[in-house]
């Protein structure tokens, strides 16, 4: 299996390879680094647009020969450009080509360094993309020989949920990583004038905590149950905070961390689409994610 | 039947309590950050509800002019029940009502009655607050675009109409918000707050002017009965002293702060609640105020001749009362949950949403029964209901204070009553002397829901209690043998 990198010649590219490197290192995957670049208008027509054409695949294969410069010698990788409508089409179209197993990206730069960001290309892939999707937080750089040491998996407690935990442990598997299952409780203290003291809250927190640390378990076992090669460490862990980044970095992150994250159960069954806590997670996280699609989940959980 | 008089009065250990909210989380271990400006803003935002926006006219056409006295009683008793509350918040360190403290200090049995009376405290008024609402969102329909929804929608069927449309409609959008899990900011309560004494302030101001000392001629046409009856009625609006009480373990200095703030939220509320009540009776003769709808800004239209002020005031209500029904929606599902957490009702009312993270069952059996009341009672009787639900559960705190002063008097208190036994026993003498001059039908269905509250406790919780099931030893402190 291949994994795909969308590469610009930027910051935002440089912090792609930097994740693909670490995937790749991890799972032993090759790389395919892709320049997508429009397609020409109306094909056959005499070539009145061949200078700007020939610019084109020069800035590519410029742009090609410095992501070759960036990638350490332990991974293997092919480089491609590829002609398309739009990024986000062409960058599919690559990845039913090599049949990829991921699409890795980088930030737009409009947002905060270390957080991810979604731009024009990676939302719209986010939304509509058949396949996983790996994120990485703006400016992403990692030390030499750092691989996925774990994965962690947003738990929402539906039933797409479960699928999404076995998929983690499926990518965690071959990741070699550890697999950490984590929800998010994000609650505010109830206002003074209900008279019932501000930690009135905390019952109804407790029980929730009850019930979703049973759900992860059954999880948990699920996975022992159906996989063979169990990644090593399958730890639960629920966020407490008062809002999402609170409750997010309530949990504690470390280098070689990658959050896994599934999409909503609203849009198309094949596809990805974020819901609303998907896109919360999305935004504060410290690490790169995957964003998995609901059918992408159900496959991997069954291919083990 | 003395192992049923222990079962009966079985009392849940704090320690255990603690441990089911999380208190060794360390969720709860609160900075103490509260001093003694904040907290008296607390105790004033919290009780200049809504009581005050309707209140009059019930309680002015039985006391007359002498409304005022009915205030300055009520707010004695308030203040002295909100004394006796903080004791007991600051000895038994759990989150809730007086509900939990019930349970702790006296045992399962009275616990259900205070739970009786924190439904009528938290439901009912919620339902009576609803019906207020409706009355100033009509007003304000009728100043803004000259029409008003019709009698039969916005009328309980007692008073001519067929059911109270939006009250329910309010109750529903407040529902809502709560089953999304929704809760409202500081930022937004002090908004809320400044809205409230803003209206109050306006009201008194503009109402000045329509001062005509003839109408304080006749200034106690129903003698003493007429005062203590009226101020059972408007007890109602002094709900919400004892939200000071419930920070307890986020103030500074408690044994100082605690008393000095309740003091000066009583004295600011009840000055203001008296000005408003002076300029009131001032400005019309008291058998006006009989049935008067959206009553301060029907009588700040007649004073000024213009209509802008009614409708700014009938908006800051109609803005101001949402979010108190809201508020006090939220209290009842966490006392129920409280309760269903006990074993003291069905499980279904405990049932957390993993999404949305609140109990939404217990959320919507909630509305539904609220809806039902406000769209079918009157709103004097919902107050009064109110008043003595919230007077009875006052009584057993105070009573509380003394029986944990005998049976535990090494536990560590945050806060002790000063002047003690004098404060509890006035807060109790207090209590009574409302409770007794309410209306007759108004304590005779008081008695019967308490009676039916009982009913389901033998039928029901005496068996299910997880106290019970579980056969916990150890009372509180483990002090007992």
């Amino acid at each position: 299996m291949t994994m795909i990198v969308g590469y610009a010649p930027d910051e935002r590219g440089k912090a792609a390879l930097h994740l693909a490197t670490m995937l790749s290192r991890s799972s032993g995957e090759e790389l395919v680094v892709c320049v997508v670049v429009p397609a020409p208008w109306l094909p056959g027509m005499a070539r009145v647009d061949a200078e700007y054409r020939e610019y084109l695949e020069k800035t590519a294969e410029q742009a090609l020969d410095l992501a070759r410069s960036y990638l350490p010698p332990d991974v293997t990788a092919t480089f491609t450009r590829h002609s398309a409508r739009s990024a986000p089409a062409g960058l599919l179209e690559v990845a039913e080509q090599y049949d990829a197993s991921m699409v890795v990206l980088g930030s737009s730069s409009a947002g905060a360094f270390g957080r991810i960001v979604l731009g024009s290309v990676t939302d719209r892939l986010v939304h509509s993309a058949p396949l996983p999707i790996a994120l990485a937080t703006r400016g992403f750089r990692i030390r030499p020989e750092t691989k996925v040491r774990r994965l962690t998996a947003a738990y929402g407690g539906s039933a797409s949920a479960q699928s999404l935990v076995l998929a983690a442990a499926a990518i965690a598997a071959k990741f070699g990583a550890a697999i950490r299952i984590a929800s998010f409780a994000v609650w505010s203290r109830p206002p003074y004038t209900t008279r019932l003291g501000t930690d009135s809250e905390d019952l109804v927190l407790q029980e929730w905590i009850a019930e979703l640390t049973q759900a992860m378990q059954d999880a948990v076992g699920r996975v022992r149950e159906r996989t063979d090669e169990v990644p090593e460490v399958v730890e639960t862990v629920i966020g407490q905070g008062e809002s999402w980044p609170d409750a997010i970095e309530d949990i504690g992150w470390d280098e070689g961390d990658v959050m896994v994250v599934g999409s909503s159960e609203l849009g198309p069954v094949a596809k990805v689409f974020l819901g609303s806590r998907a896109t919360r997670i999305l935004r504060h996280s410290p690490v790169p994610v995957v964003v998995v699609p609901r059918g992408a989940a159900e496959d991997l959980a069954d291919q083990e | 039947m003395a192992s049923l008089v222990q079962q009966l009065f079985r009392r849940k250990p704090v320690t255990e309590m603690a441990e089911e909210t999380g208190a060794d989380t360390g969720q709860t271990e609160l900075a103490r950050t509260i001093g003694l400006f904040q907290l008296s803003m607390f105790g004033i935002g919290a009780t200049i509800g809504t009581g005050i926006f309707f209140v009059l006219s019930e309680a002015v056409p039985v006391a007359g002019p002498a409304v005022i006295w009915s205030f300055v009683m009520a707010g004695a008793v308030a203040g002295l029940t909100a004394i006796c509350y903080a004791e007991l918040a600051s000895a038994v360190p759990v989150s809730g009502s007086s509900y939990s403290y019930a349970y702790a200090t006296l045992g399962e049995l009275p616990a259900i009655g205070v739970a009786a009376c924190l439904l009528l405290e938290y439901g009912v008024s919620a339902a009576a607050v609803a019906v207020g609402w409706s009355q100033y969102l009509n007003e304000l329909f009728d100043n803004l675009f000259g029409f008003m929804i019709p009698d039969s929608l916005s009328q309980a069927p007692e008073q001519g109409g067929i059911f109270n449309l939006p009250a329910v409609i309010l109750i529903g959008l407040c529902t809502l918000l709560l089953i999304r899990g929704a809760s409202e900011s500081a930022k937004v309560n002090a908004v809320m707050v400044m809205i409230k004494i803003g209206i109050l302030l306006l009201f008194i101001v503009l109402g000045l002017q329509g001062w005509n000392s003839d109408n304080l001629s006749d200034f106690t046409p129903f003698g003493l009965s007429g005062i203590t009856t009226a101020a059972g009625i408007i007890f109602f609006s002094y709900i919400g002293l004892d939200a000071v009480s419930t920070a307890g373990e986020e103030v500074k200095n408690p044994r100082r702060t605690m008393p000095l703030a309740i003091l000066i939220a009583l004295v600011t509320v009840t000055t203001l609640y008296i000005l408003v009540s002076v300029v009131a009776v001032a400005a019309q003769p008291y058998p006006e105020f009989d049935g008067q709808e959206a009553g301060l800004a029907a009588i700040l239209e007649d004073v000024t001749g213009s209509t802008w002020p009614a409708t700014l005031l009938a908006a800051g209500a109609v803005i101001s009362i949402f979010s108190v029904t809201l508020v006090v929606l939220y209290g009842q599902t966490r006392i129920l949950f409280a309760m269903a957490r006990d074993g003291m009702l069905p499980e279904l009312f405990h049932k957390v949403n993993p999404r949305t993270l609140t109990p939404v069952p217990n959320t919507i059996i909630v509305a539904v029964v609220i809806a039902l009341l406000a769209g079918l009672i009157p709103i004097n009787f919902l107050a009064e209901m109110t008043s003595i639900g919230t007077l009875v559960a006052f009584l057993v705190v105070s009573i509380g204070v003394m029986v944990l002063r005998r049976t535990h008097p090494d536990l560590p208190r945050g806060f002790k009553v000063p002047l003690y036994p004098i404060t509890p026993i006035l807060s109790i003498v207090g209590c009574i002397w409302i409770i007794q001059d309410l209306r007759p039908v108004t304590i005779f269905v008081f008695l019967i829901w308490v009676g039916v509250a009982l009913v389901w406790y033998f039928l029901y919780g005496f068996k299910h209690s997880h106290l019970g099931r579980h056969e916990h030893v150890g009372l509180i402190h483990d002090e007992e043998p």
